[in-house]
Parts: C-alpha cells; structure tokens; sequence
C-alpha cells in the first residue's frame, strides 16, 4: 500500500518536475518570477485537445502542444517582458505584475474557448491498460509519463550542458554582462530559455489533462502555487534542486492524501515553504540563483 | 446627490470596501515591501468580526475594532520571517501565507464552516460607517505620509541601501508597515463579512489577491490619490459597458499589462508628479522677486 503511493507519488512528481523546471530555468537567466506560465501550462492541454477533438493522432498533438506552448512563452517575453527591460534593469516587481496579466488574458481565452465547462479527451485517446509487478498497479499511462519525463530531462541536461547555445544559456545566467562582452546575444538567449519552458509547460500540461481526464481553464493555478513550493526547497533558479524537490513533494503530497484528513496536506505543504523560506532560503539542495535577502539593487 | 446615492449604492459601497484594501496593500508597498499577504490578513478579519458576531453576539464595532487587531497580530507575526527576505521571495512567501489561511478556513470546518464558508451574519456596516472609517483611514495614510514616518518608507522604496546609510532603521519601518497593513487590511475585512450576509474561503484565494495588486498597480503606489482613482476605476468598468463586465479578467490583464509598460507608476502618482513638475516651471517662469523698484 505504502509502496503504491510512493509510486504514484514518483509519477505526479515527475510532471511536478516538468512544470517546475521551466519556471525555475527562466529565474535563473532572467532573475524574474515569470506567472504566465500556469497559463501557457494550460494552454499546452488545450491546444493538444483541440488537436485530437479534430482528428489529428495523439502523439502528434503532444508534438504539437510543446510547440504552440513554446511560441506562446517567447510572446510572453516578447510583450511582457522585454518592453520592460528596454527601460530599466530593476524590473523584478513589473515583471510580476506584467506576466500576472498574461495570465489573466490566457485564462480568459480559454474560458471562452471552452464555455467554462471541463474538457475530457475522448475516450481511447490512450489505451488504459494495467500491469501488475511485485504486488504494484502500475498503469500503461504511468510508465509512459515517467519514461517521457526521463528522456526530456536527460535531452535537457545534453542541451544546456554539452552543446553551445547550453553554455550561452549558463554563461547568462552566472554573469549577463560579462556573457554580452564575450559575445552573447542575450536576446537569443531569452528567446531559447522562454521557448524551452514554454515547451516543457506544454507537455506538463498534456500529461496533467490526460492523468487527470480534466482540461479546464483554471488548472494551472494550483500547479503554479505548487511550483513555488519546488523551486523555493530546490533552490530557486538551480535545475537540479528543481527535479529533487518535485520529486520529494509528490511523494510528500501522496502519502499525506492516502493518511492524513483532507485539507490539512496542501496546508502542512505550504506552511513547510514558509518555514524553508525561514531557515534555509537558499533551498534545501545548494545554493539558489541569487541571494535572498539583497535581490533588489 | 440623494438619488444618485440611493441608485448607486451598491456600487458606492463595494467601491468604498475595495478602497480600504487597496490603501492596507499600498501601505506596505509603499515601504518598498512586495507583500500580498492583504488577501489573507482580510480574510482572517472577516472570518474573525463574522464568528464573533454570529457565536459571541458582539455587537458591529467591538467586533470590526477585534477584526482590525487580529489583522494587526498577523502582520506583526509576518513582519519576524520576512524582515530576512527581498523581492521575488517577499512575493512567494506571502503568496504561501494566502495559501495557508484559506487551506486553514477549509480544515478547521467546525469553527468556519469549511468550503460553504458562513452565511447568515448581519447586516451590521452600511455606507455611513463605510464612509466613516474610510475617512479615517484616508486621515492616518496623510498625516502619516506627511511625517518622518512616510519620508522613512519613500526612502526605503527608492533604494534601501541609501536609506540604511541615513539612518533609517529597515527592520523598524517595515515591520510598522506590516503592522498598520496588518491593522487597516483586518479592520476591512470585518467590514467586508459584516456588509455582505456570506463569506467563503474561495472569495479570498488567488483572483482576489490580482484584483487587490490590479486596484493598486493601476493607481500608484506612492500616492493617497493613486488607489483612489484604481479603486474607482475598476469598481466603474463594468458599469460602463457591458463587455468589460463580461471579460473582467481579460481587461485585469490588460489593465496591468498596458499601465505597467506605459505608466510604471500609476494613473494616481503620474498626475501627481505631472502636477508638481508643473507648479515648479510655473514658479520658474514667474518673475524673480521684485529687486526694488526701476
């Protein structure tokens, strides 16, 4: 029983994993909170239903919802983000605000697309099929989520640590200016980060509407509360932290649905934030990004 | 003037409640703190004016007066973790401070009636009394914004270091932000639960905290004028077209988008600082002081 739950813990840890990665990737080049992605992590869900509903296979429309979600994140960047930076370079707090707005334009459309009402992709869109192992249900849907999240990882870690556009990616996020002198393109690189995490949001969100067999328009507020939580233990703006404490909270957050009274998890979840935030805000895995406690200049 | 208020009413009056928690949020941003906790110090004062009204059978002013020192309390005991944080994590930790206090009204069913929240509390605050407090409230942002103590908070704002260097105490003036936020943000809460017959734990999650940041951002920060206007803004849209009623999020969005890129200040200080810019030419332009007679 136990192990069952830290089973499904694992699972819904991974696509905690996805979603938190992008959000923390872009902290860490660009040292902003970017709210807009709950929204394009939506989107991922709707533009890949809308693809099924009208035929298309589903494997494509995965293909399809990465890539919508990423070129919808370089237009959060492209509105929200860099008319800011034009101005000044404190833009920490307008950041916030701009990208909560995003969010709120995103989470308009969809409820309009979608009438308010739950969307489920039809059934057989995946087959539902169950294995049985040592005692353990593992279901088809499970293996898949956890073997796509894998290799998305390990294709990330490849990007960003042994290819060229990765080191540009690192170099801007040690030292933007010392980075530009050396002749990076920051701009490209913020375009790169922006469509990387809109693409992981985009899979997240597919994953999450197919576990779950519900899309609707406010879905992504809950995992953005959640991705708080991730990045803040893992170390905002580290990667690895990232994939650690998703982990650990889905575990965490299993095993407290299956044993404590409803309510009090999502409770003792964020409470713990405040008391990371109180005592190690660097995270509990390394160091963050940047240091807590001088962010602003 | 009396039919107009009569018809409008409910308008003036939801105008007036989304002004008080405007002003509570502008306090700490004023002092440079990027708190949201406002949605949550309001919630726990309306729970609390609500459940002491309906279980304890206070009467209206005992229980608002109650409501603002529970605020009061939850800022003060806010202000300890967060005087060590800055910025982006000021934001989440507070964001995960909202998150608890409505998780908290969900669990603890028996006392706050959990997802229906509570219904039946009396109609105990009318315009007046909106009015009133309002008014005061207005008073206390001037005269403090007038003293040491609003030129401590500006200074903090602008750059934390150079206050510092002046001798402004950071840990003093921000946990007193938190606390008269903490004060003004439970006062309005009281009143919000004691106007509006229900609450529930949904009305304060995170749509609430966007549409206090939304009256705010809009307005200005800075300035008694700045969520005056954001306030009447917001509560006028709907009214004038339909449309925007409909697609209230939409033009949240927008609204925060447009202003922050084009009015990083707000309608409110941006009128301000034009005003005084201009009062400066004209006494530039005027002639010097009259040197004798020639």
């Amino acid at each position: 029983m136990i192990l069952q739950q830290i089973l499904n813990g694992l699972t819904s840890g991974a696509v905690y994993a996805l979603f938190a990665l992008g959000f923390t990737l872009i902290f860490g080049v660009q040292k902003i909170l970017n709210l807009a992605h709950a929204g394009v992590f939506m989107a991922g869900a709707f533009i890949s239903y809308y693809a099924v509903v009208n035929g298309v296979p589903f494997w494509a429309s995965v293909l399809l919802a990465m890539v919508g979600s990423g070129i919808l994140s370089v237009l959060v960047d492209l509105v929200a983000i860099r008319p800011l930076r034009k101005r000044s370079h404190d833009i920490e707090y307008a950041a916030i605000v701009t990208t909560i707005g995003i969010d709120l334009i995103l989470i308009s459309i969809a409820q309009r697309l979608s009438e308010t009402q739950v969307l489920r992709f039809p059934f057989g869109t995946f087959p539902v099929e169950f294995y049985r192992f040592a005692g353990l249900r593992i279901s088809l849907l499970q293996i898949v989520i956890c073997g796509l999240v894998a290799l998305t990882l390990l294709g990330l870690a490849w990007y960003l640590y042994r290819t060229s556009f990765g080191r540009q990616i690192q170099a801007v996020t040690a030292n933007p200016n010392a980075a530009q002198l050396l002749g990076v393109n920051p701009r490209a690189v913020f375009f790169q980060t922006f469509f990387i995490s809109g693409a992981l949001a985009g899979l997240a969100g597919v994953m999450i509407g197919l576990s779950f067999n519900s899309i609707h328009f406010l879905m992504g507020e809950p995992y953005m509360l959640k991705a708080f939580v991730v990045v803040v233990i893992g170390g905002l703006g580290s990667l690895s932290g990232a994939v650690a404490a998703s982990l650990l909270l889905g575990v965490v957050q299993a095993l407290s649905v299956a044993y404590l009274p409803s309510g009090l998890p999502d409770m003792l979840i964020f409470a713990f934030l405040f008391l990371v935030l109180l005592v190690q805000p660097n995270g509990l895995f390394g160091r963050a990004g940047v240091s807590t406690g001088v962010g602003r200049r | 003037m009396m039919p107009f208020l009569v018809t409008n009413q409910p308008i003036i009056d939801f105008f007036l409640i989304s002004l008080g928690i405007a002003f509570a949020q502008q306090i700490v941003f004023r002092a440079g703190v990027f708190s949201v906790a406002t949605a949550g110090i309001v919630a726990l004062g309306a729970y609390g004016s609500a459940i002491l009204v309906t279980r304890f059978g206070l009467s209206g002013l005992p229980a608002v007066l109650l409501a603002g020192g529970i605020g009061l309390l939850a800022g003060l005991l806010l202000s300890v973790p967060l005087a060590r944080l800055r910025g982006v994590y000021q934001a989440i930790a507070t964001l995960a401070f909202v998150e608890i206090v409505i998780n908290a009204l969900y669990y603890f069913e028996p006392l706050t009636g959990g997802a229906l929240g509570l219904s039946g509390i009396p109609k105990l605050v009318t315009t007046w009394h909106l009015l009133l407090v309002v008014g005061l409230t207005c008073w206390l942002l001037f005269a403090i914004g007038r003293s040491g103590v609003g030129r401590a908070f500006d200074a903090l704002r602008q750059d934390e270091t150079v206050g510092a260097s002046l001798g402004v105490s950071i840990r003093f003036y921000h946990t007193l932000a938190f606390a008269l936020a903490g004060l003004v943000g439970g006062v309005f809460g009281g009143m919000k639960s004691l106007y509006t017959y229900a609450i529930s734990p949904e009305q304060f999650g995170f749509a609430f905290v966007v549409s206090i940041l939304t009256a705010v951002v809009l307005g200005g920060r800075a300035t008694l004028l700045g969520p005056v206007l954001g306030a009447l803004l917001l509560a006028l849209l709907p009214e004038i077209a339909r449309p925007l009623a409909e697609n209230r999020l939409m033009v949240h969005g927008l609204i925060m988008i447009v202003v922050m890129i084009f009015l990083p200040h707000g309608l409110g200080d941006s009128l301000m600082h034009a005003l005084t810019k201009r009062r400066m030419r004209r006494a530039r332009q005027a002639p010097e002081v009259p040197n004798g007679s020639a």
